[in-house]
């Protein structure tokens, strides 16, 4: 019994518990019977526990009997990166999603284990079932991670160099796939209302509670891929406008855009087919995401080797959109509420304005991915869509949902006046106004970036303002502050601080950014943009894993840093440039090993034939604020999860 | 009338998505940058010189005006140079034999110890030039070594290789460009 | 605090700061200002979608400093890009051309905007009534 074999059974198991199960609940749904989800669903589990099971057994023992573990895994491959291996390629990054979605089925049925004979619960669940067994299917077919080794390799290739120099290859992937995979289950029960016809009760909270917590983990799961993008690509950014990383985005804005508008649906039963609409849409633009990644129809430094999976998955993105519009259309007339919005000038208002946003610049950011293929149809050559479209794009948008974010809190429902809503944000606006003639005075001069934190000084007054109007609430009431500082609304303004805090990290480390490259010879020092930065000589590391040359730099007198050229053994001895980063809250210092001076060195490093021999070139990059971007993504991931505590009592608003 | 518009506006956007699904999922694989011709096929080559490896003079493209020239850009530190400098080395001799085409060979950023060891170790029997600083590699844009141009006698860039070549394929395509 | 209540003090306050910001302290001379402009737009040769601006491979520091000969010796920021183009194809270029099918790039977020605005005034005729 190889372990390919093996590894087939396990994948044909899970994949026949999952066919079964969606089978079983549409003869339930049919004859009114009692369903056994609980079985079906037990089994997948058993079985995707088993494949990977299998697959990590094979790469953490280096077994090169089984093909993917001979390209992605090798003798010395340490402990973490061999069980990181098993999504550090494409077939095994299906198992991963795979191995997700089945946690979600399972969470699925042990919550509405209570309601199981509910046709909502029993539609989603089989919806769920459904997309689990197609995911299975690839892994059955096309992106089969178990094919066995044709011939004898004694040491594999192991992984790509980027994917084993950094520990966040082991943290990265799961969470962005929970919050890619997470976003079936608001779709599924779209799905479900729509065919029930069920869209009031209690079915849009739920809906919504599922979409917070997918919005929660992808969004962590963006910011720490743009983080691990920054920490190894070598050029001190932190996001390309990349295809892969554009098709991450698109479901993060339609989500961000349902989050909002299903607020007001709470509020006033408005937007309801607007809303399922948006559900749907978001779970389509995951498997759209899958396909870019996946396809190979567009060259991305993020995209997996292509395969024949391309039609495949957009084949499903068609079924899903083709669905879904089906479904609307026929339920649509039954969704609309009879009253509308009052006046644009409200809390409503705002949401519309915040839905236009969002949906747009998604709708803006696919056209700019897509327009290469377009632009080669239509008149046969190559052309690029990058930061500098992108960023002109966005930049307007950031702005206005900045300004949204002041006024939005200040604004009362229904309808508000403008009196009322200065007297709100008047704080705000003044602290924001001296914050920026003191930067002015300091000799800041940049006037986008000081429009940025204006707004973004408002933004986080009028959430702050909200929030302090909670505990005082609650203080009169003889509560505790917990008791509202742990709900919804508190969440959702907790969110938008860390929002803004991202913001101002974006703006400051982007507008104020220097870059240079400075030649040192042994011993001598530079300054840059205030930063001392001196170099001490060479050094080299070895180890069972890699070979590096390391330059001693010191930040400050005080800080060390090894930049370095590093090359992976393996059979195609990959070698990557290692950079280093002095981070503080205030600026971070971003050093990389760019050339050599001499006749050269076994580093591998670009060579400057024209400097002295021990002299090197250093590239370095100074960026304010830059650590105020993981910092706000972490805030946001909090508030997310604080919007999840229940309030024990509805308060007035 | 707004329902109206509404849906008709709904059923617009979810043809438009469906007809860009359908487009994406009818695109072939992107090809690899460096399988795409040159720009510069059919233009006159740009001027070239540099010092030569190993001596202490120097070349350049002009001074060859009225050759075919192959202009080969390598590093010692890439695999498949190493894999056809072998093939450069017998099709430089053999065209030396008849007169015919010059192989003029160009260091991409390489240190000149390991470069100087690169060409003993293969015997590589055409000159190459030093390109300081990757200028002449930009002029010819060249992203990475192996690339291999074909330039006739009235200095036009006739053909392009990115990737090992083989003594076959250059001077079939040497006798193209002569003929 | 009536003068803190008051929002025309305010905006005016406002505007004057805001507008200070287009005091530059110090201009940038024009050779720089295109040079970094070019140096952003144009890609890296041997990169994927990183500008020249900040990339530091060898091929981009060759085409860095050939965009600041070109400019000081006179160039036009069309025959710079022109030139570029013939050795390395048009998608060396980060920004997608204006004319032709380009114009969509750019169309589309005005209509976006003009869309939403329209949404935002029909609602607000439909509450005067």
């Amino acid at each position: 019994m190889t372990l390919s074999w093996l590894g087939h059974a396990t994948i044909l198991f899970t994949l026949i518990s999952l066919v079964l199960g969606a089978l079983d609940l549409l003869v339930s749904l049919r004859r009114r019977s009692l369903a056994h989800s609980r079985w079906f669903a037990g089994g997948a589990l058993l079985g995707i526990l088993s494949s990977v099971g299998v697959m990590e057994f094979a790469l953490v023992s280096h077994n090169f009997s089984l093909a993917y573990v001979a390209e992605n895994n090798s003798r010395f491959t340490p402990l973490v990166y061999s069980i990181t291996g098993m999504w550090s390629a494409l077939e095994g990054s299906i198992l991963l999603w795979s191995l997700l979605l089945i946690f979600c089925l399972v969470a699925v049925v042990i919550r509405y284990r209570r309601e199981a004979s509910d046709d909502v619960v029993r539609w989603a669940t089989t919806i769920v079932f459904a997309v689990a067994a197609y995911f299975l299917g690839l892994m059955a077919g096309p992106a089969d991670p178990f094919v066995a080794t044709v011939g004898t390799t004694s040491s594999g290739a192991g992984p790509n160099a980027l994917l084993q120099d950094n520990p966040l290859v082991a943290i990265h992937p799961p969470l962005l796939y929970l919050g890619f995979v997470g976003f079936t289950i608001p779709f599924a029960f779209a799905v479900a209302m729509l065919i029930t016809g069920r869209v009031r009760d209690r079915w849009p909270l739920e809906l919504r509670r599922w979409t917070v917590l997918s919005w929660g983990a992808l969004t962590l799961g963006i910011v720490l891929g743009a983080w691990w993008s920054y920490q190894v690509l070598g050029w001190g950014g932190f996001w390309g406008w990349d295809p892969v990383e554009n098709a991450s985005l698109l479901p993060w804005l339609t989500g961000t855009a349902y989050i909002h508008s299903v607020i007001v649906q709470d509020r006033r039963g408005l937007f309801r087919v607007w809303n399922l609409s948006l559900a749907l849409v978001t779970f389509a633009l995951t498997i759209l995401g899958t396909f870019f990644t996946r396809s190979g129809v567009l060259q991305s430094v993020h995209a997996f080797s292509s395969s024949s999976l391309g039609p495949l998955l957009m084949g499903f993105f068609v079924l899903t959109i083709g669905g879904g519009a089906a479904l609307v259309t026929w339920r649509g007339d039954e969704l609309r509420s009879p009253v509308g919005v009052d006046h644009p000038l409200s809390r409503e208002g705002v949401f519309v304005a915040n839905n236009i946003i969002f949906v747009g610049f998604a709708v803006v950011v696919l056209l700019g991915t897509a327009f290469p293929l377009l632009y080669e149809a239509i008149n046969g050559g190559q052309v690029t869509v990058g930061t500098p479209y992108f960023a002109t794009v966005a930049a307007p948008a950031a702005v206005v949902v900045l300004a949204l974010m002041a006024l939005a809190p200040a604004m009362s429902w229904r309808r508000s006046t403008w009196p009322v809503i200065w007297s709100r944000l008047r704080t705000s606006a003044w602290v924001a106004i001296a914050t920026v003639f003191f930067l002015e005075l300091a000799g800041v001069r940049h006037a986008v970036a000081l429009a940025g934190y204006f707004l973004a000084i408002i933004a986080a007054g009028s959430a702050l303002r909200t929030l302090s109007g909670l505990v005082r609430s609650a203080r009169r009431k003889q509560r505790t502050p917990w008791s509202v500082l742990l709900g919804p609304t508190a969440g959702g303004m907790i969110v938008h601080l860390g929002v803004v805090i991202l913001s101002v990290g974006i703006v400051s480390s982007t507008s104020f950014v220097t870059r240079g490259e400075v030649t040192l010879a042994t011993g001598q020092s530079t300054v840059v943009a205030g930063q001392t930065l001196t170099f001490n000589g060479f050094a080299v590391v070895s180890d069972a894993v890699k070979n590096a040359t390391e330059l001693k730099v010191v930040v400050n007198r005080s800080q060390q840093l090894r930049p370095a050229i590093t090359t992976f053994r393996g059979r195609e001895g990959q070698t990557v440039g290692t950079p280093a980063i002095d981070s503080n809250f205030w600026r971070d210092v971003y050093v990389t090993f760019d050339a050599v001076g001499g006749k050269g060195s076994t580093s591998g490093a670009q060579v400057a034939n024209n400097l002295p021999a021990g002299s090197v070139v250093l590239g370095v990059t100074v960026e304010p604020q830059l650590s105020w971007l993981w910092i706000g993504g972490i805030v946001i991931a909090l508030g997310s999860a604080v919007t999840f505590f229940r309030r024990r009592e509805v308060a007035p608003a | 009338m707004k329902r109206r518009a509404i849906s008709l506006a709904g059923a617009l956007g979810v043809l438009l998505v469906l007809s860009l699904g359908l487009f994406l999922g009818t695109r072939h694989v992107a090809p690899e940058a460096s399988s795409l011709p040159s720009p510069l096929l059919g233009q006159v080559a740009p001027a070239i010189s540099g010092s030569v490896l190993g001596a202490r003079s120097t070349a350049s493209l002009s001074n060859l005006r009225g050759h075919v020239v192959v202009l080969n850009f390598w590093a010692s530190w890439c695999g498949p140079c190493a894999k056809e400098a072998p093939e450069l080395s017998t099709f430089a001799w053999s065209q030396r034999a008849v007169n015919g085409a010059v192989v003029l060979g160009v260091l991409y950023n390489d240190s000149l110890d390991q470069a100087t060891a690169f060409t003993q170790r293969y015997g590589s029997l055409y000159t190459s030039i030093i390109d300081k600083d990757g200028l002449i590699a930009n002029k010819l844009g060249v992203i990475s070594p192996p690339t291999t141009f074909v330039i006739d006698r009235h200095g036009v860039v006739r053909a392009s290789f990115v990737g090992a070549v083989t003594a076959a394929q250059l001077s079939a395509s040497v006798d193209a460009v002569t003929s | 605090m009536r003068i803190v209540a008051s929002f025309r003090l305010w905006l005016a306050v406002t505007i004057v700061v805001l507008g200070l910001s287009f005091v530059a302290t110090s201009q940038q001379s024009p050779v720089d200002q295109r040079t970094a402009y070019l140096e952003s737009i144009i890609r890296c040769p041997a990169c994927e979608g990183l500008s020249v601006a900040e990339s530091n491979a060898t091929s981009a520091v060759a085409v860095r400093h050939e965009i600041r000969q070109a400019v000081v010796a006179g160039s036009s920021d069309s025959v710079i890009i022109t030139s570029l183009e013939a050795r390395f194809g048009s998608s060396i270029l980060l920004s997608p051309p204006t004319r032709g099918l380009g114009t969509i790039l750019w169309l589309v977020p005005l209509a976006i905007v003009g869309l939403g605005v329209i949404i935002l005034l029909r609602v607000a005729r439909h509450n005067e009534k």
